[in-house]
């Protein structure tokens, strides 16, 4: 976790904080404040859920933390957990629970040794890829509608438009790369993202992965 | 022998009967024999839009409970030569018939016209199966906005499935003047999605309505833009290569134009 005090994820249901306990107000929100200027992308106007470890903070502390998100920042607070530890990620429908290993257990990057196996058509809406052994690599587009899954990465030699998942056995390394990336939703292992990457191209291949931050994070492809 | 072609679509309300009867009619105007199938089961207008309503007699259910021969269900359109109508029973619905019997059906209208255009109803379902049982070709016909475009993709997908080629793209009620302030897609973004190859561009024209409630296609009146983009493909549809003229750029040229106006 890049922030030890705070943490942001993208989880199946959607953005979560996460909060350390033992903390006084003040330090909560500079951290968040710290957590929050790190994104890459603007979260404006998305909903979160804060996690807090136990013990919870106090009514007016709660009060306080959900004006100061929305005027600063825009986003909305769904509501407050307390939690006893890390949250594990609810069960992610693409792929089956047992397929979910948590970051703890990830297995070492294994692209090598992985298979890999290529769609020589475009895939559209309404039809789905899946290839849980390895990865996937599309001569063509994957137009809105469309879904394809992979154990390891995802690379599309065309439009990705429609809902890609990599690492659906939780290889957290896995990426996903498209000439075109302006997807519906990317998932890589239990990591989901809800921050709208555009629809307009913009122009040069883009590879998602899961960056240092612990939310997808996208930028230009240069190279491997 | 001639060919089948089933017109179709994801989404409904695109333009398909609109299509089938002009596409029809510009075809027998071009001098080709063509029937005009209407597989919309339960909920036929391919008649009303061709101003044959009140001439129907018998249906392809008809035919199908062998209560009459083929041939005497064809309803013979009296303006122009060679242009027949099966119309669809409205008193069914889609389950009452089989693909196998759509199939055989336009086995033997092939065999005595040049071309059976078949008018599917919209979706994925049943009545998509029995429009394009008996289908070589496909038109498939969408307006250029995210959700119909959305579903002609699904219906693309399910084409290339059933193996009917070539699939071509009809782009139906195009608005270059929407296009040129950025509020609809062009054809080259529709296109990109798509992927299969492009037929015509058919633009929004209000004697559409007009010419639909009075039951004679647009065709007959050669003056209406969307009667020249049928007709040009129909020409395509024979063979004859006729370039796509860029309604975007007369779309570009019309917003210059009333920029200028508006200025003085
Ligand atoms: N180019 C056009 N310009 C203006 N209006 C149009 C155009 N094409 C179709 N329309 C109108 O859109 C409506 C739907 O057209 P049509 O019945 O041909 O669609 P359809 O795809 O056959 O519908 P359904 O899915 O219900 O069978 C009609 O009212 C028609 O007049
Ligand atoms: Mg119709």
């Amino acid at each position: 976790m890049a922030n030890s005090i705070v943490a942001l994820r993208a989880y199946r249901d959607g953005l979560h904080l996460i909060i350390k306990p033992h903390l006084s107000i003040t330090e909560i929100e500079k951290a968040i404040q710290e957590e929050i200027s790190r994104m890459n992308r603007p979260l404006n106007g998305a909903s979160i859920q804060i996690d807090l470890k136990a013990p919870a903070l106090q009514e007016e502390d709660m009060a306080y933390l959900r004006s100061k998100l929305k005027d600063t920042y825009n986003l909305t607070v769904r509501e407050f957990m307390v939690v006893s530890e890390e949250p594990t990620p609810p069960p992610i429908a693409a792929a089956p629970t047992t397929h979910i290993i948590t970051p703890a257990v990830n297995p070492p990057n294994s692209r090598e040794s992985e298979p890999s196996r290529i769609i020589p058509y475009t895939i559209r809406s309404g039809q789905t890829e899946d290839f849980p052994q390895g990865s996937l690599i599309i001569y063509g587009d994957v137009n809105s509608g469309a879904e394809v899954r992979a154990g390891g990465d995802i690379v599309v030699l065309g439009a990705l438009r429609g809902n890609a998942h990599a690492g659906m056995n939780g290889r957290l390394s896995s990426v996903i790369i498209a000439m075109n990336l302006v997807p519906m939703q990317l998932q890589i292992s239990n990591y989901l993202n809800r921050i709208a990457i555009g629809e307009k191209s913009r122009g040069y291949p883009e590879i998602a992965r899961i960056g240092k931050e612990d939310v997808i994070i996208v930028e230009r492809f240069v190279k491997f | 022998m001639g060919r089948v072609i089933v017109v179709t679509s994801g989404k409904g309300g695109v333009g398909k009967t609109t299509s089938t009867a002009n596409l029809g009619t510009a075809l027998a105007l071009l001098g080709k024999t063509v029937v005009i199938v209407d597989a919309d089961v339960g909920l036929r207008n391919l008649d009303i839009v061709m101003g044959l309503e009140s001439r129907i007699v018998y249906t392809s259910m008809d035919v199908i409970d062998k209560h009459c021969e083929l041939s005497k269900a064809l309803v013979r359109d009296r303006r122009v030569d060679g242009l027949t109508l099966l119309a669809a029973s409205q008193k069914n619905n889609k389950d009452d018939i089989q693909p196998a019997q759509m199939k055989a059906i336009c086995d033997k209208l092939r065999s005595t016209h040049d071309f059976v255009l078949v008018d599917s109803p919209a979706g994925i379902e049943r009545g998509f199966s029995n429009a394009s049982a008996g289908a070589d070709e496909a038109i498939v016909v969408t307006t250029p906005d995210v959700s119909a475009i959305r579903d002609a993709d699904r219906i693309i997908g399910l084409i290339q499935h059933a193996r009917i080629e070539p699939i071509n793209l009809v782009i139906n009620r195009f608005s270059p003047e929407l296009v040129g302030n950025g509020s609809m897609m062009d054809q080259a973004d529709v296109m990109d999605i798509l992927n299969i190859d492009l037929l015509g561009i058919v633009p929004e024209d209000t004697g559409v309505i007009t010419s639909t409630n009075r039951g004679i296609p647009l065709v007959y009146e050669e003056t209406s833009a969307a009667a020249h983009a049928y007709m040009r493909i129909a020409r395509r549809l024979t063979g004859q290569q006729i370039p796509i003229p860029d309604l975007e750029q007369k779309g570009l040229f019309t917003s210059i134009l009333n920029w200028f106006t508006r200025k003085s």
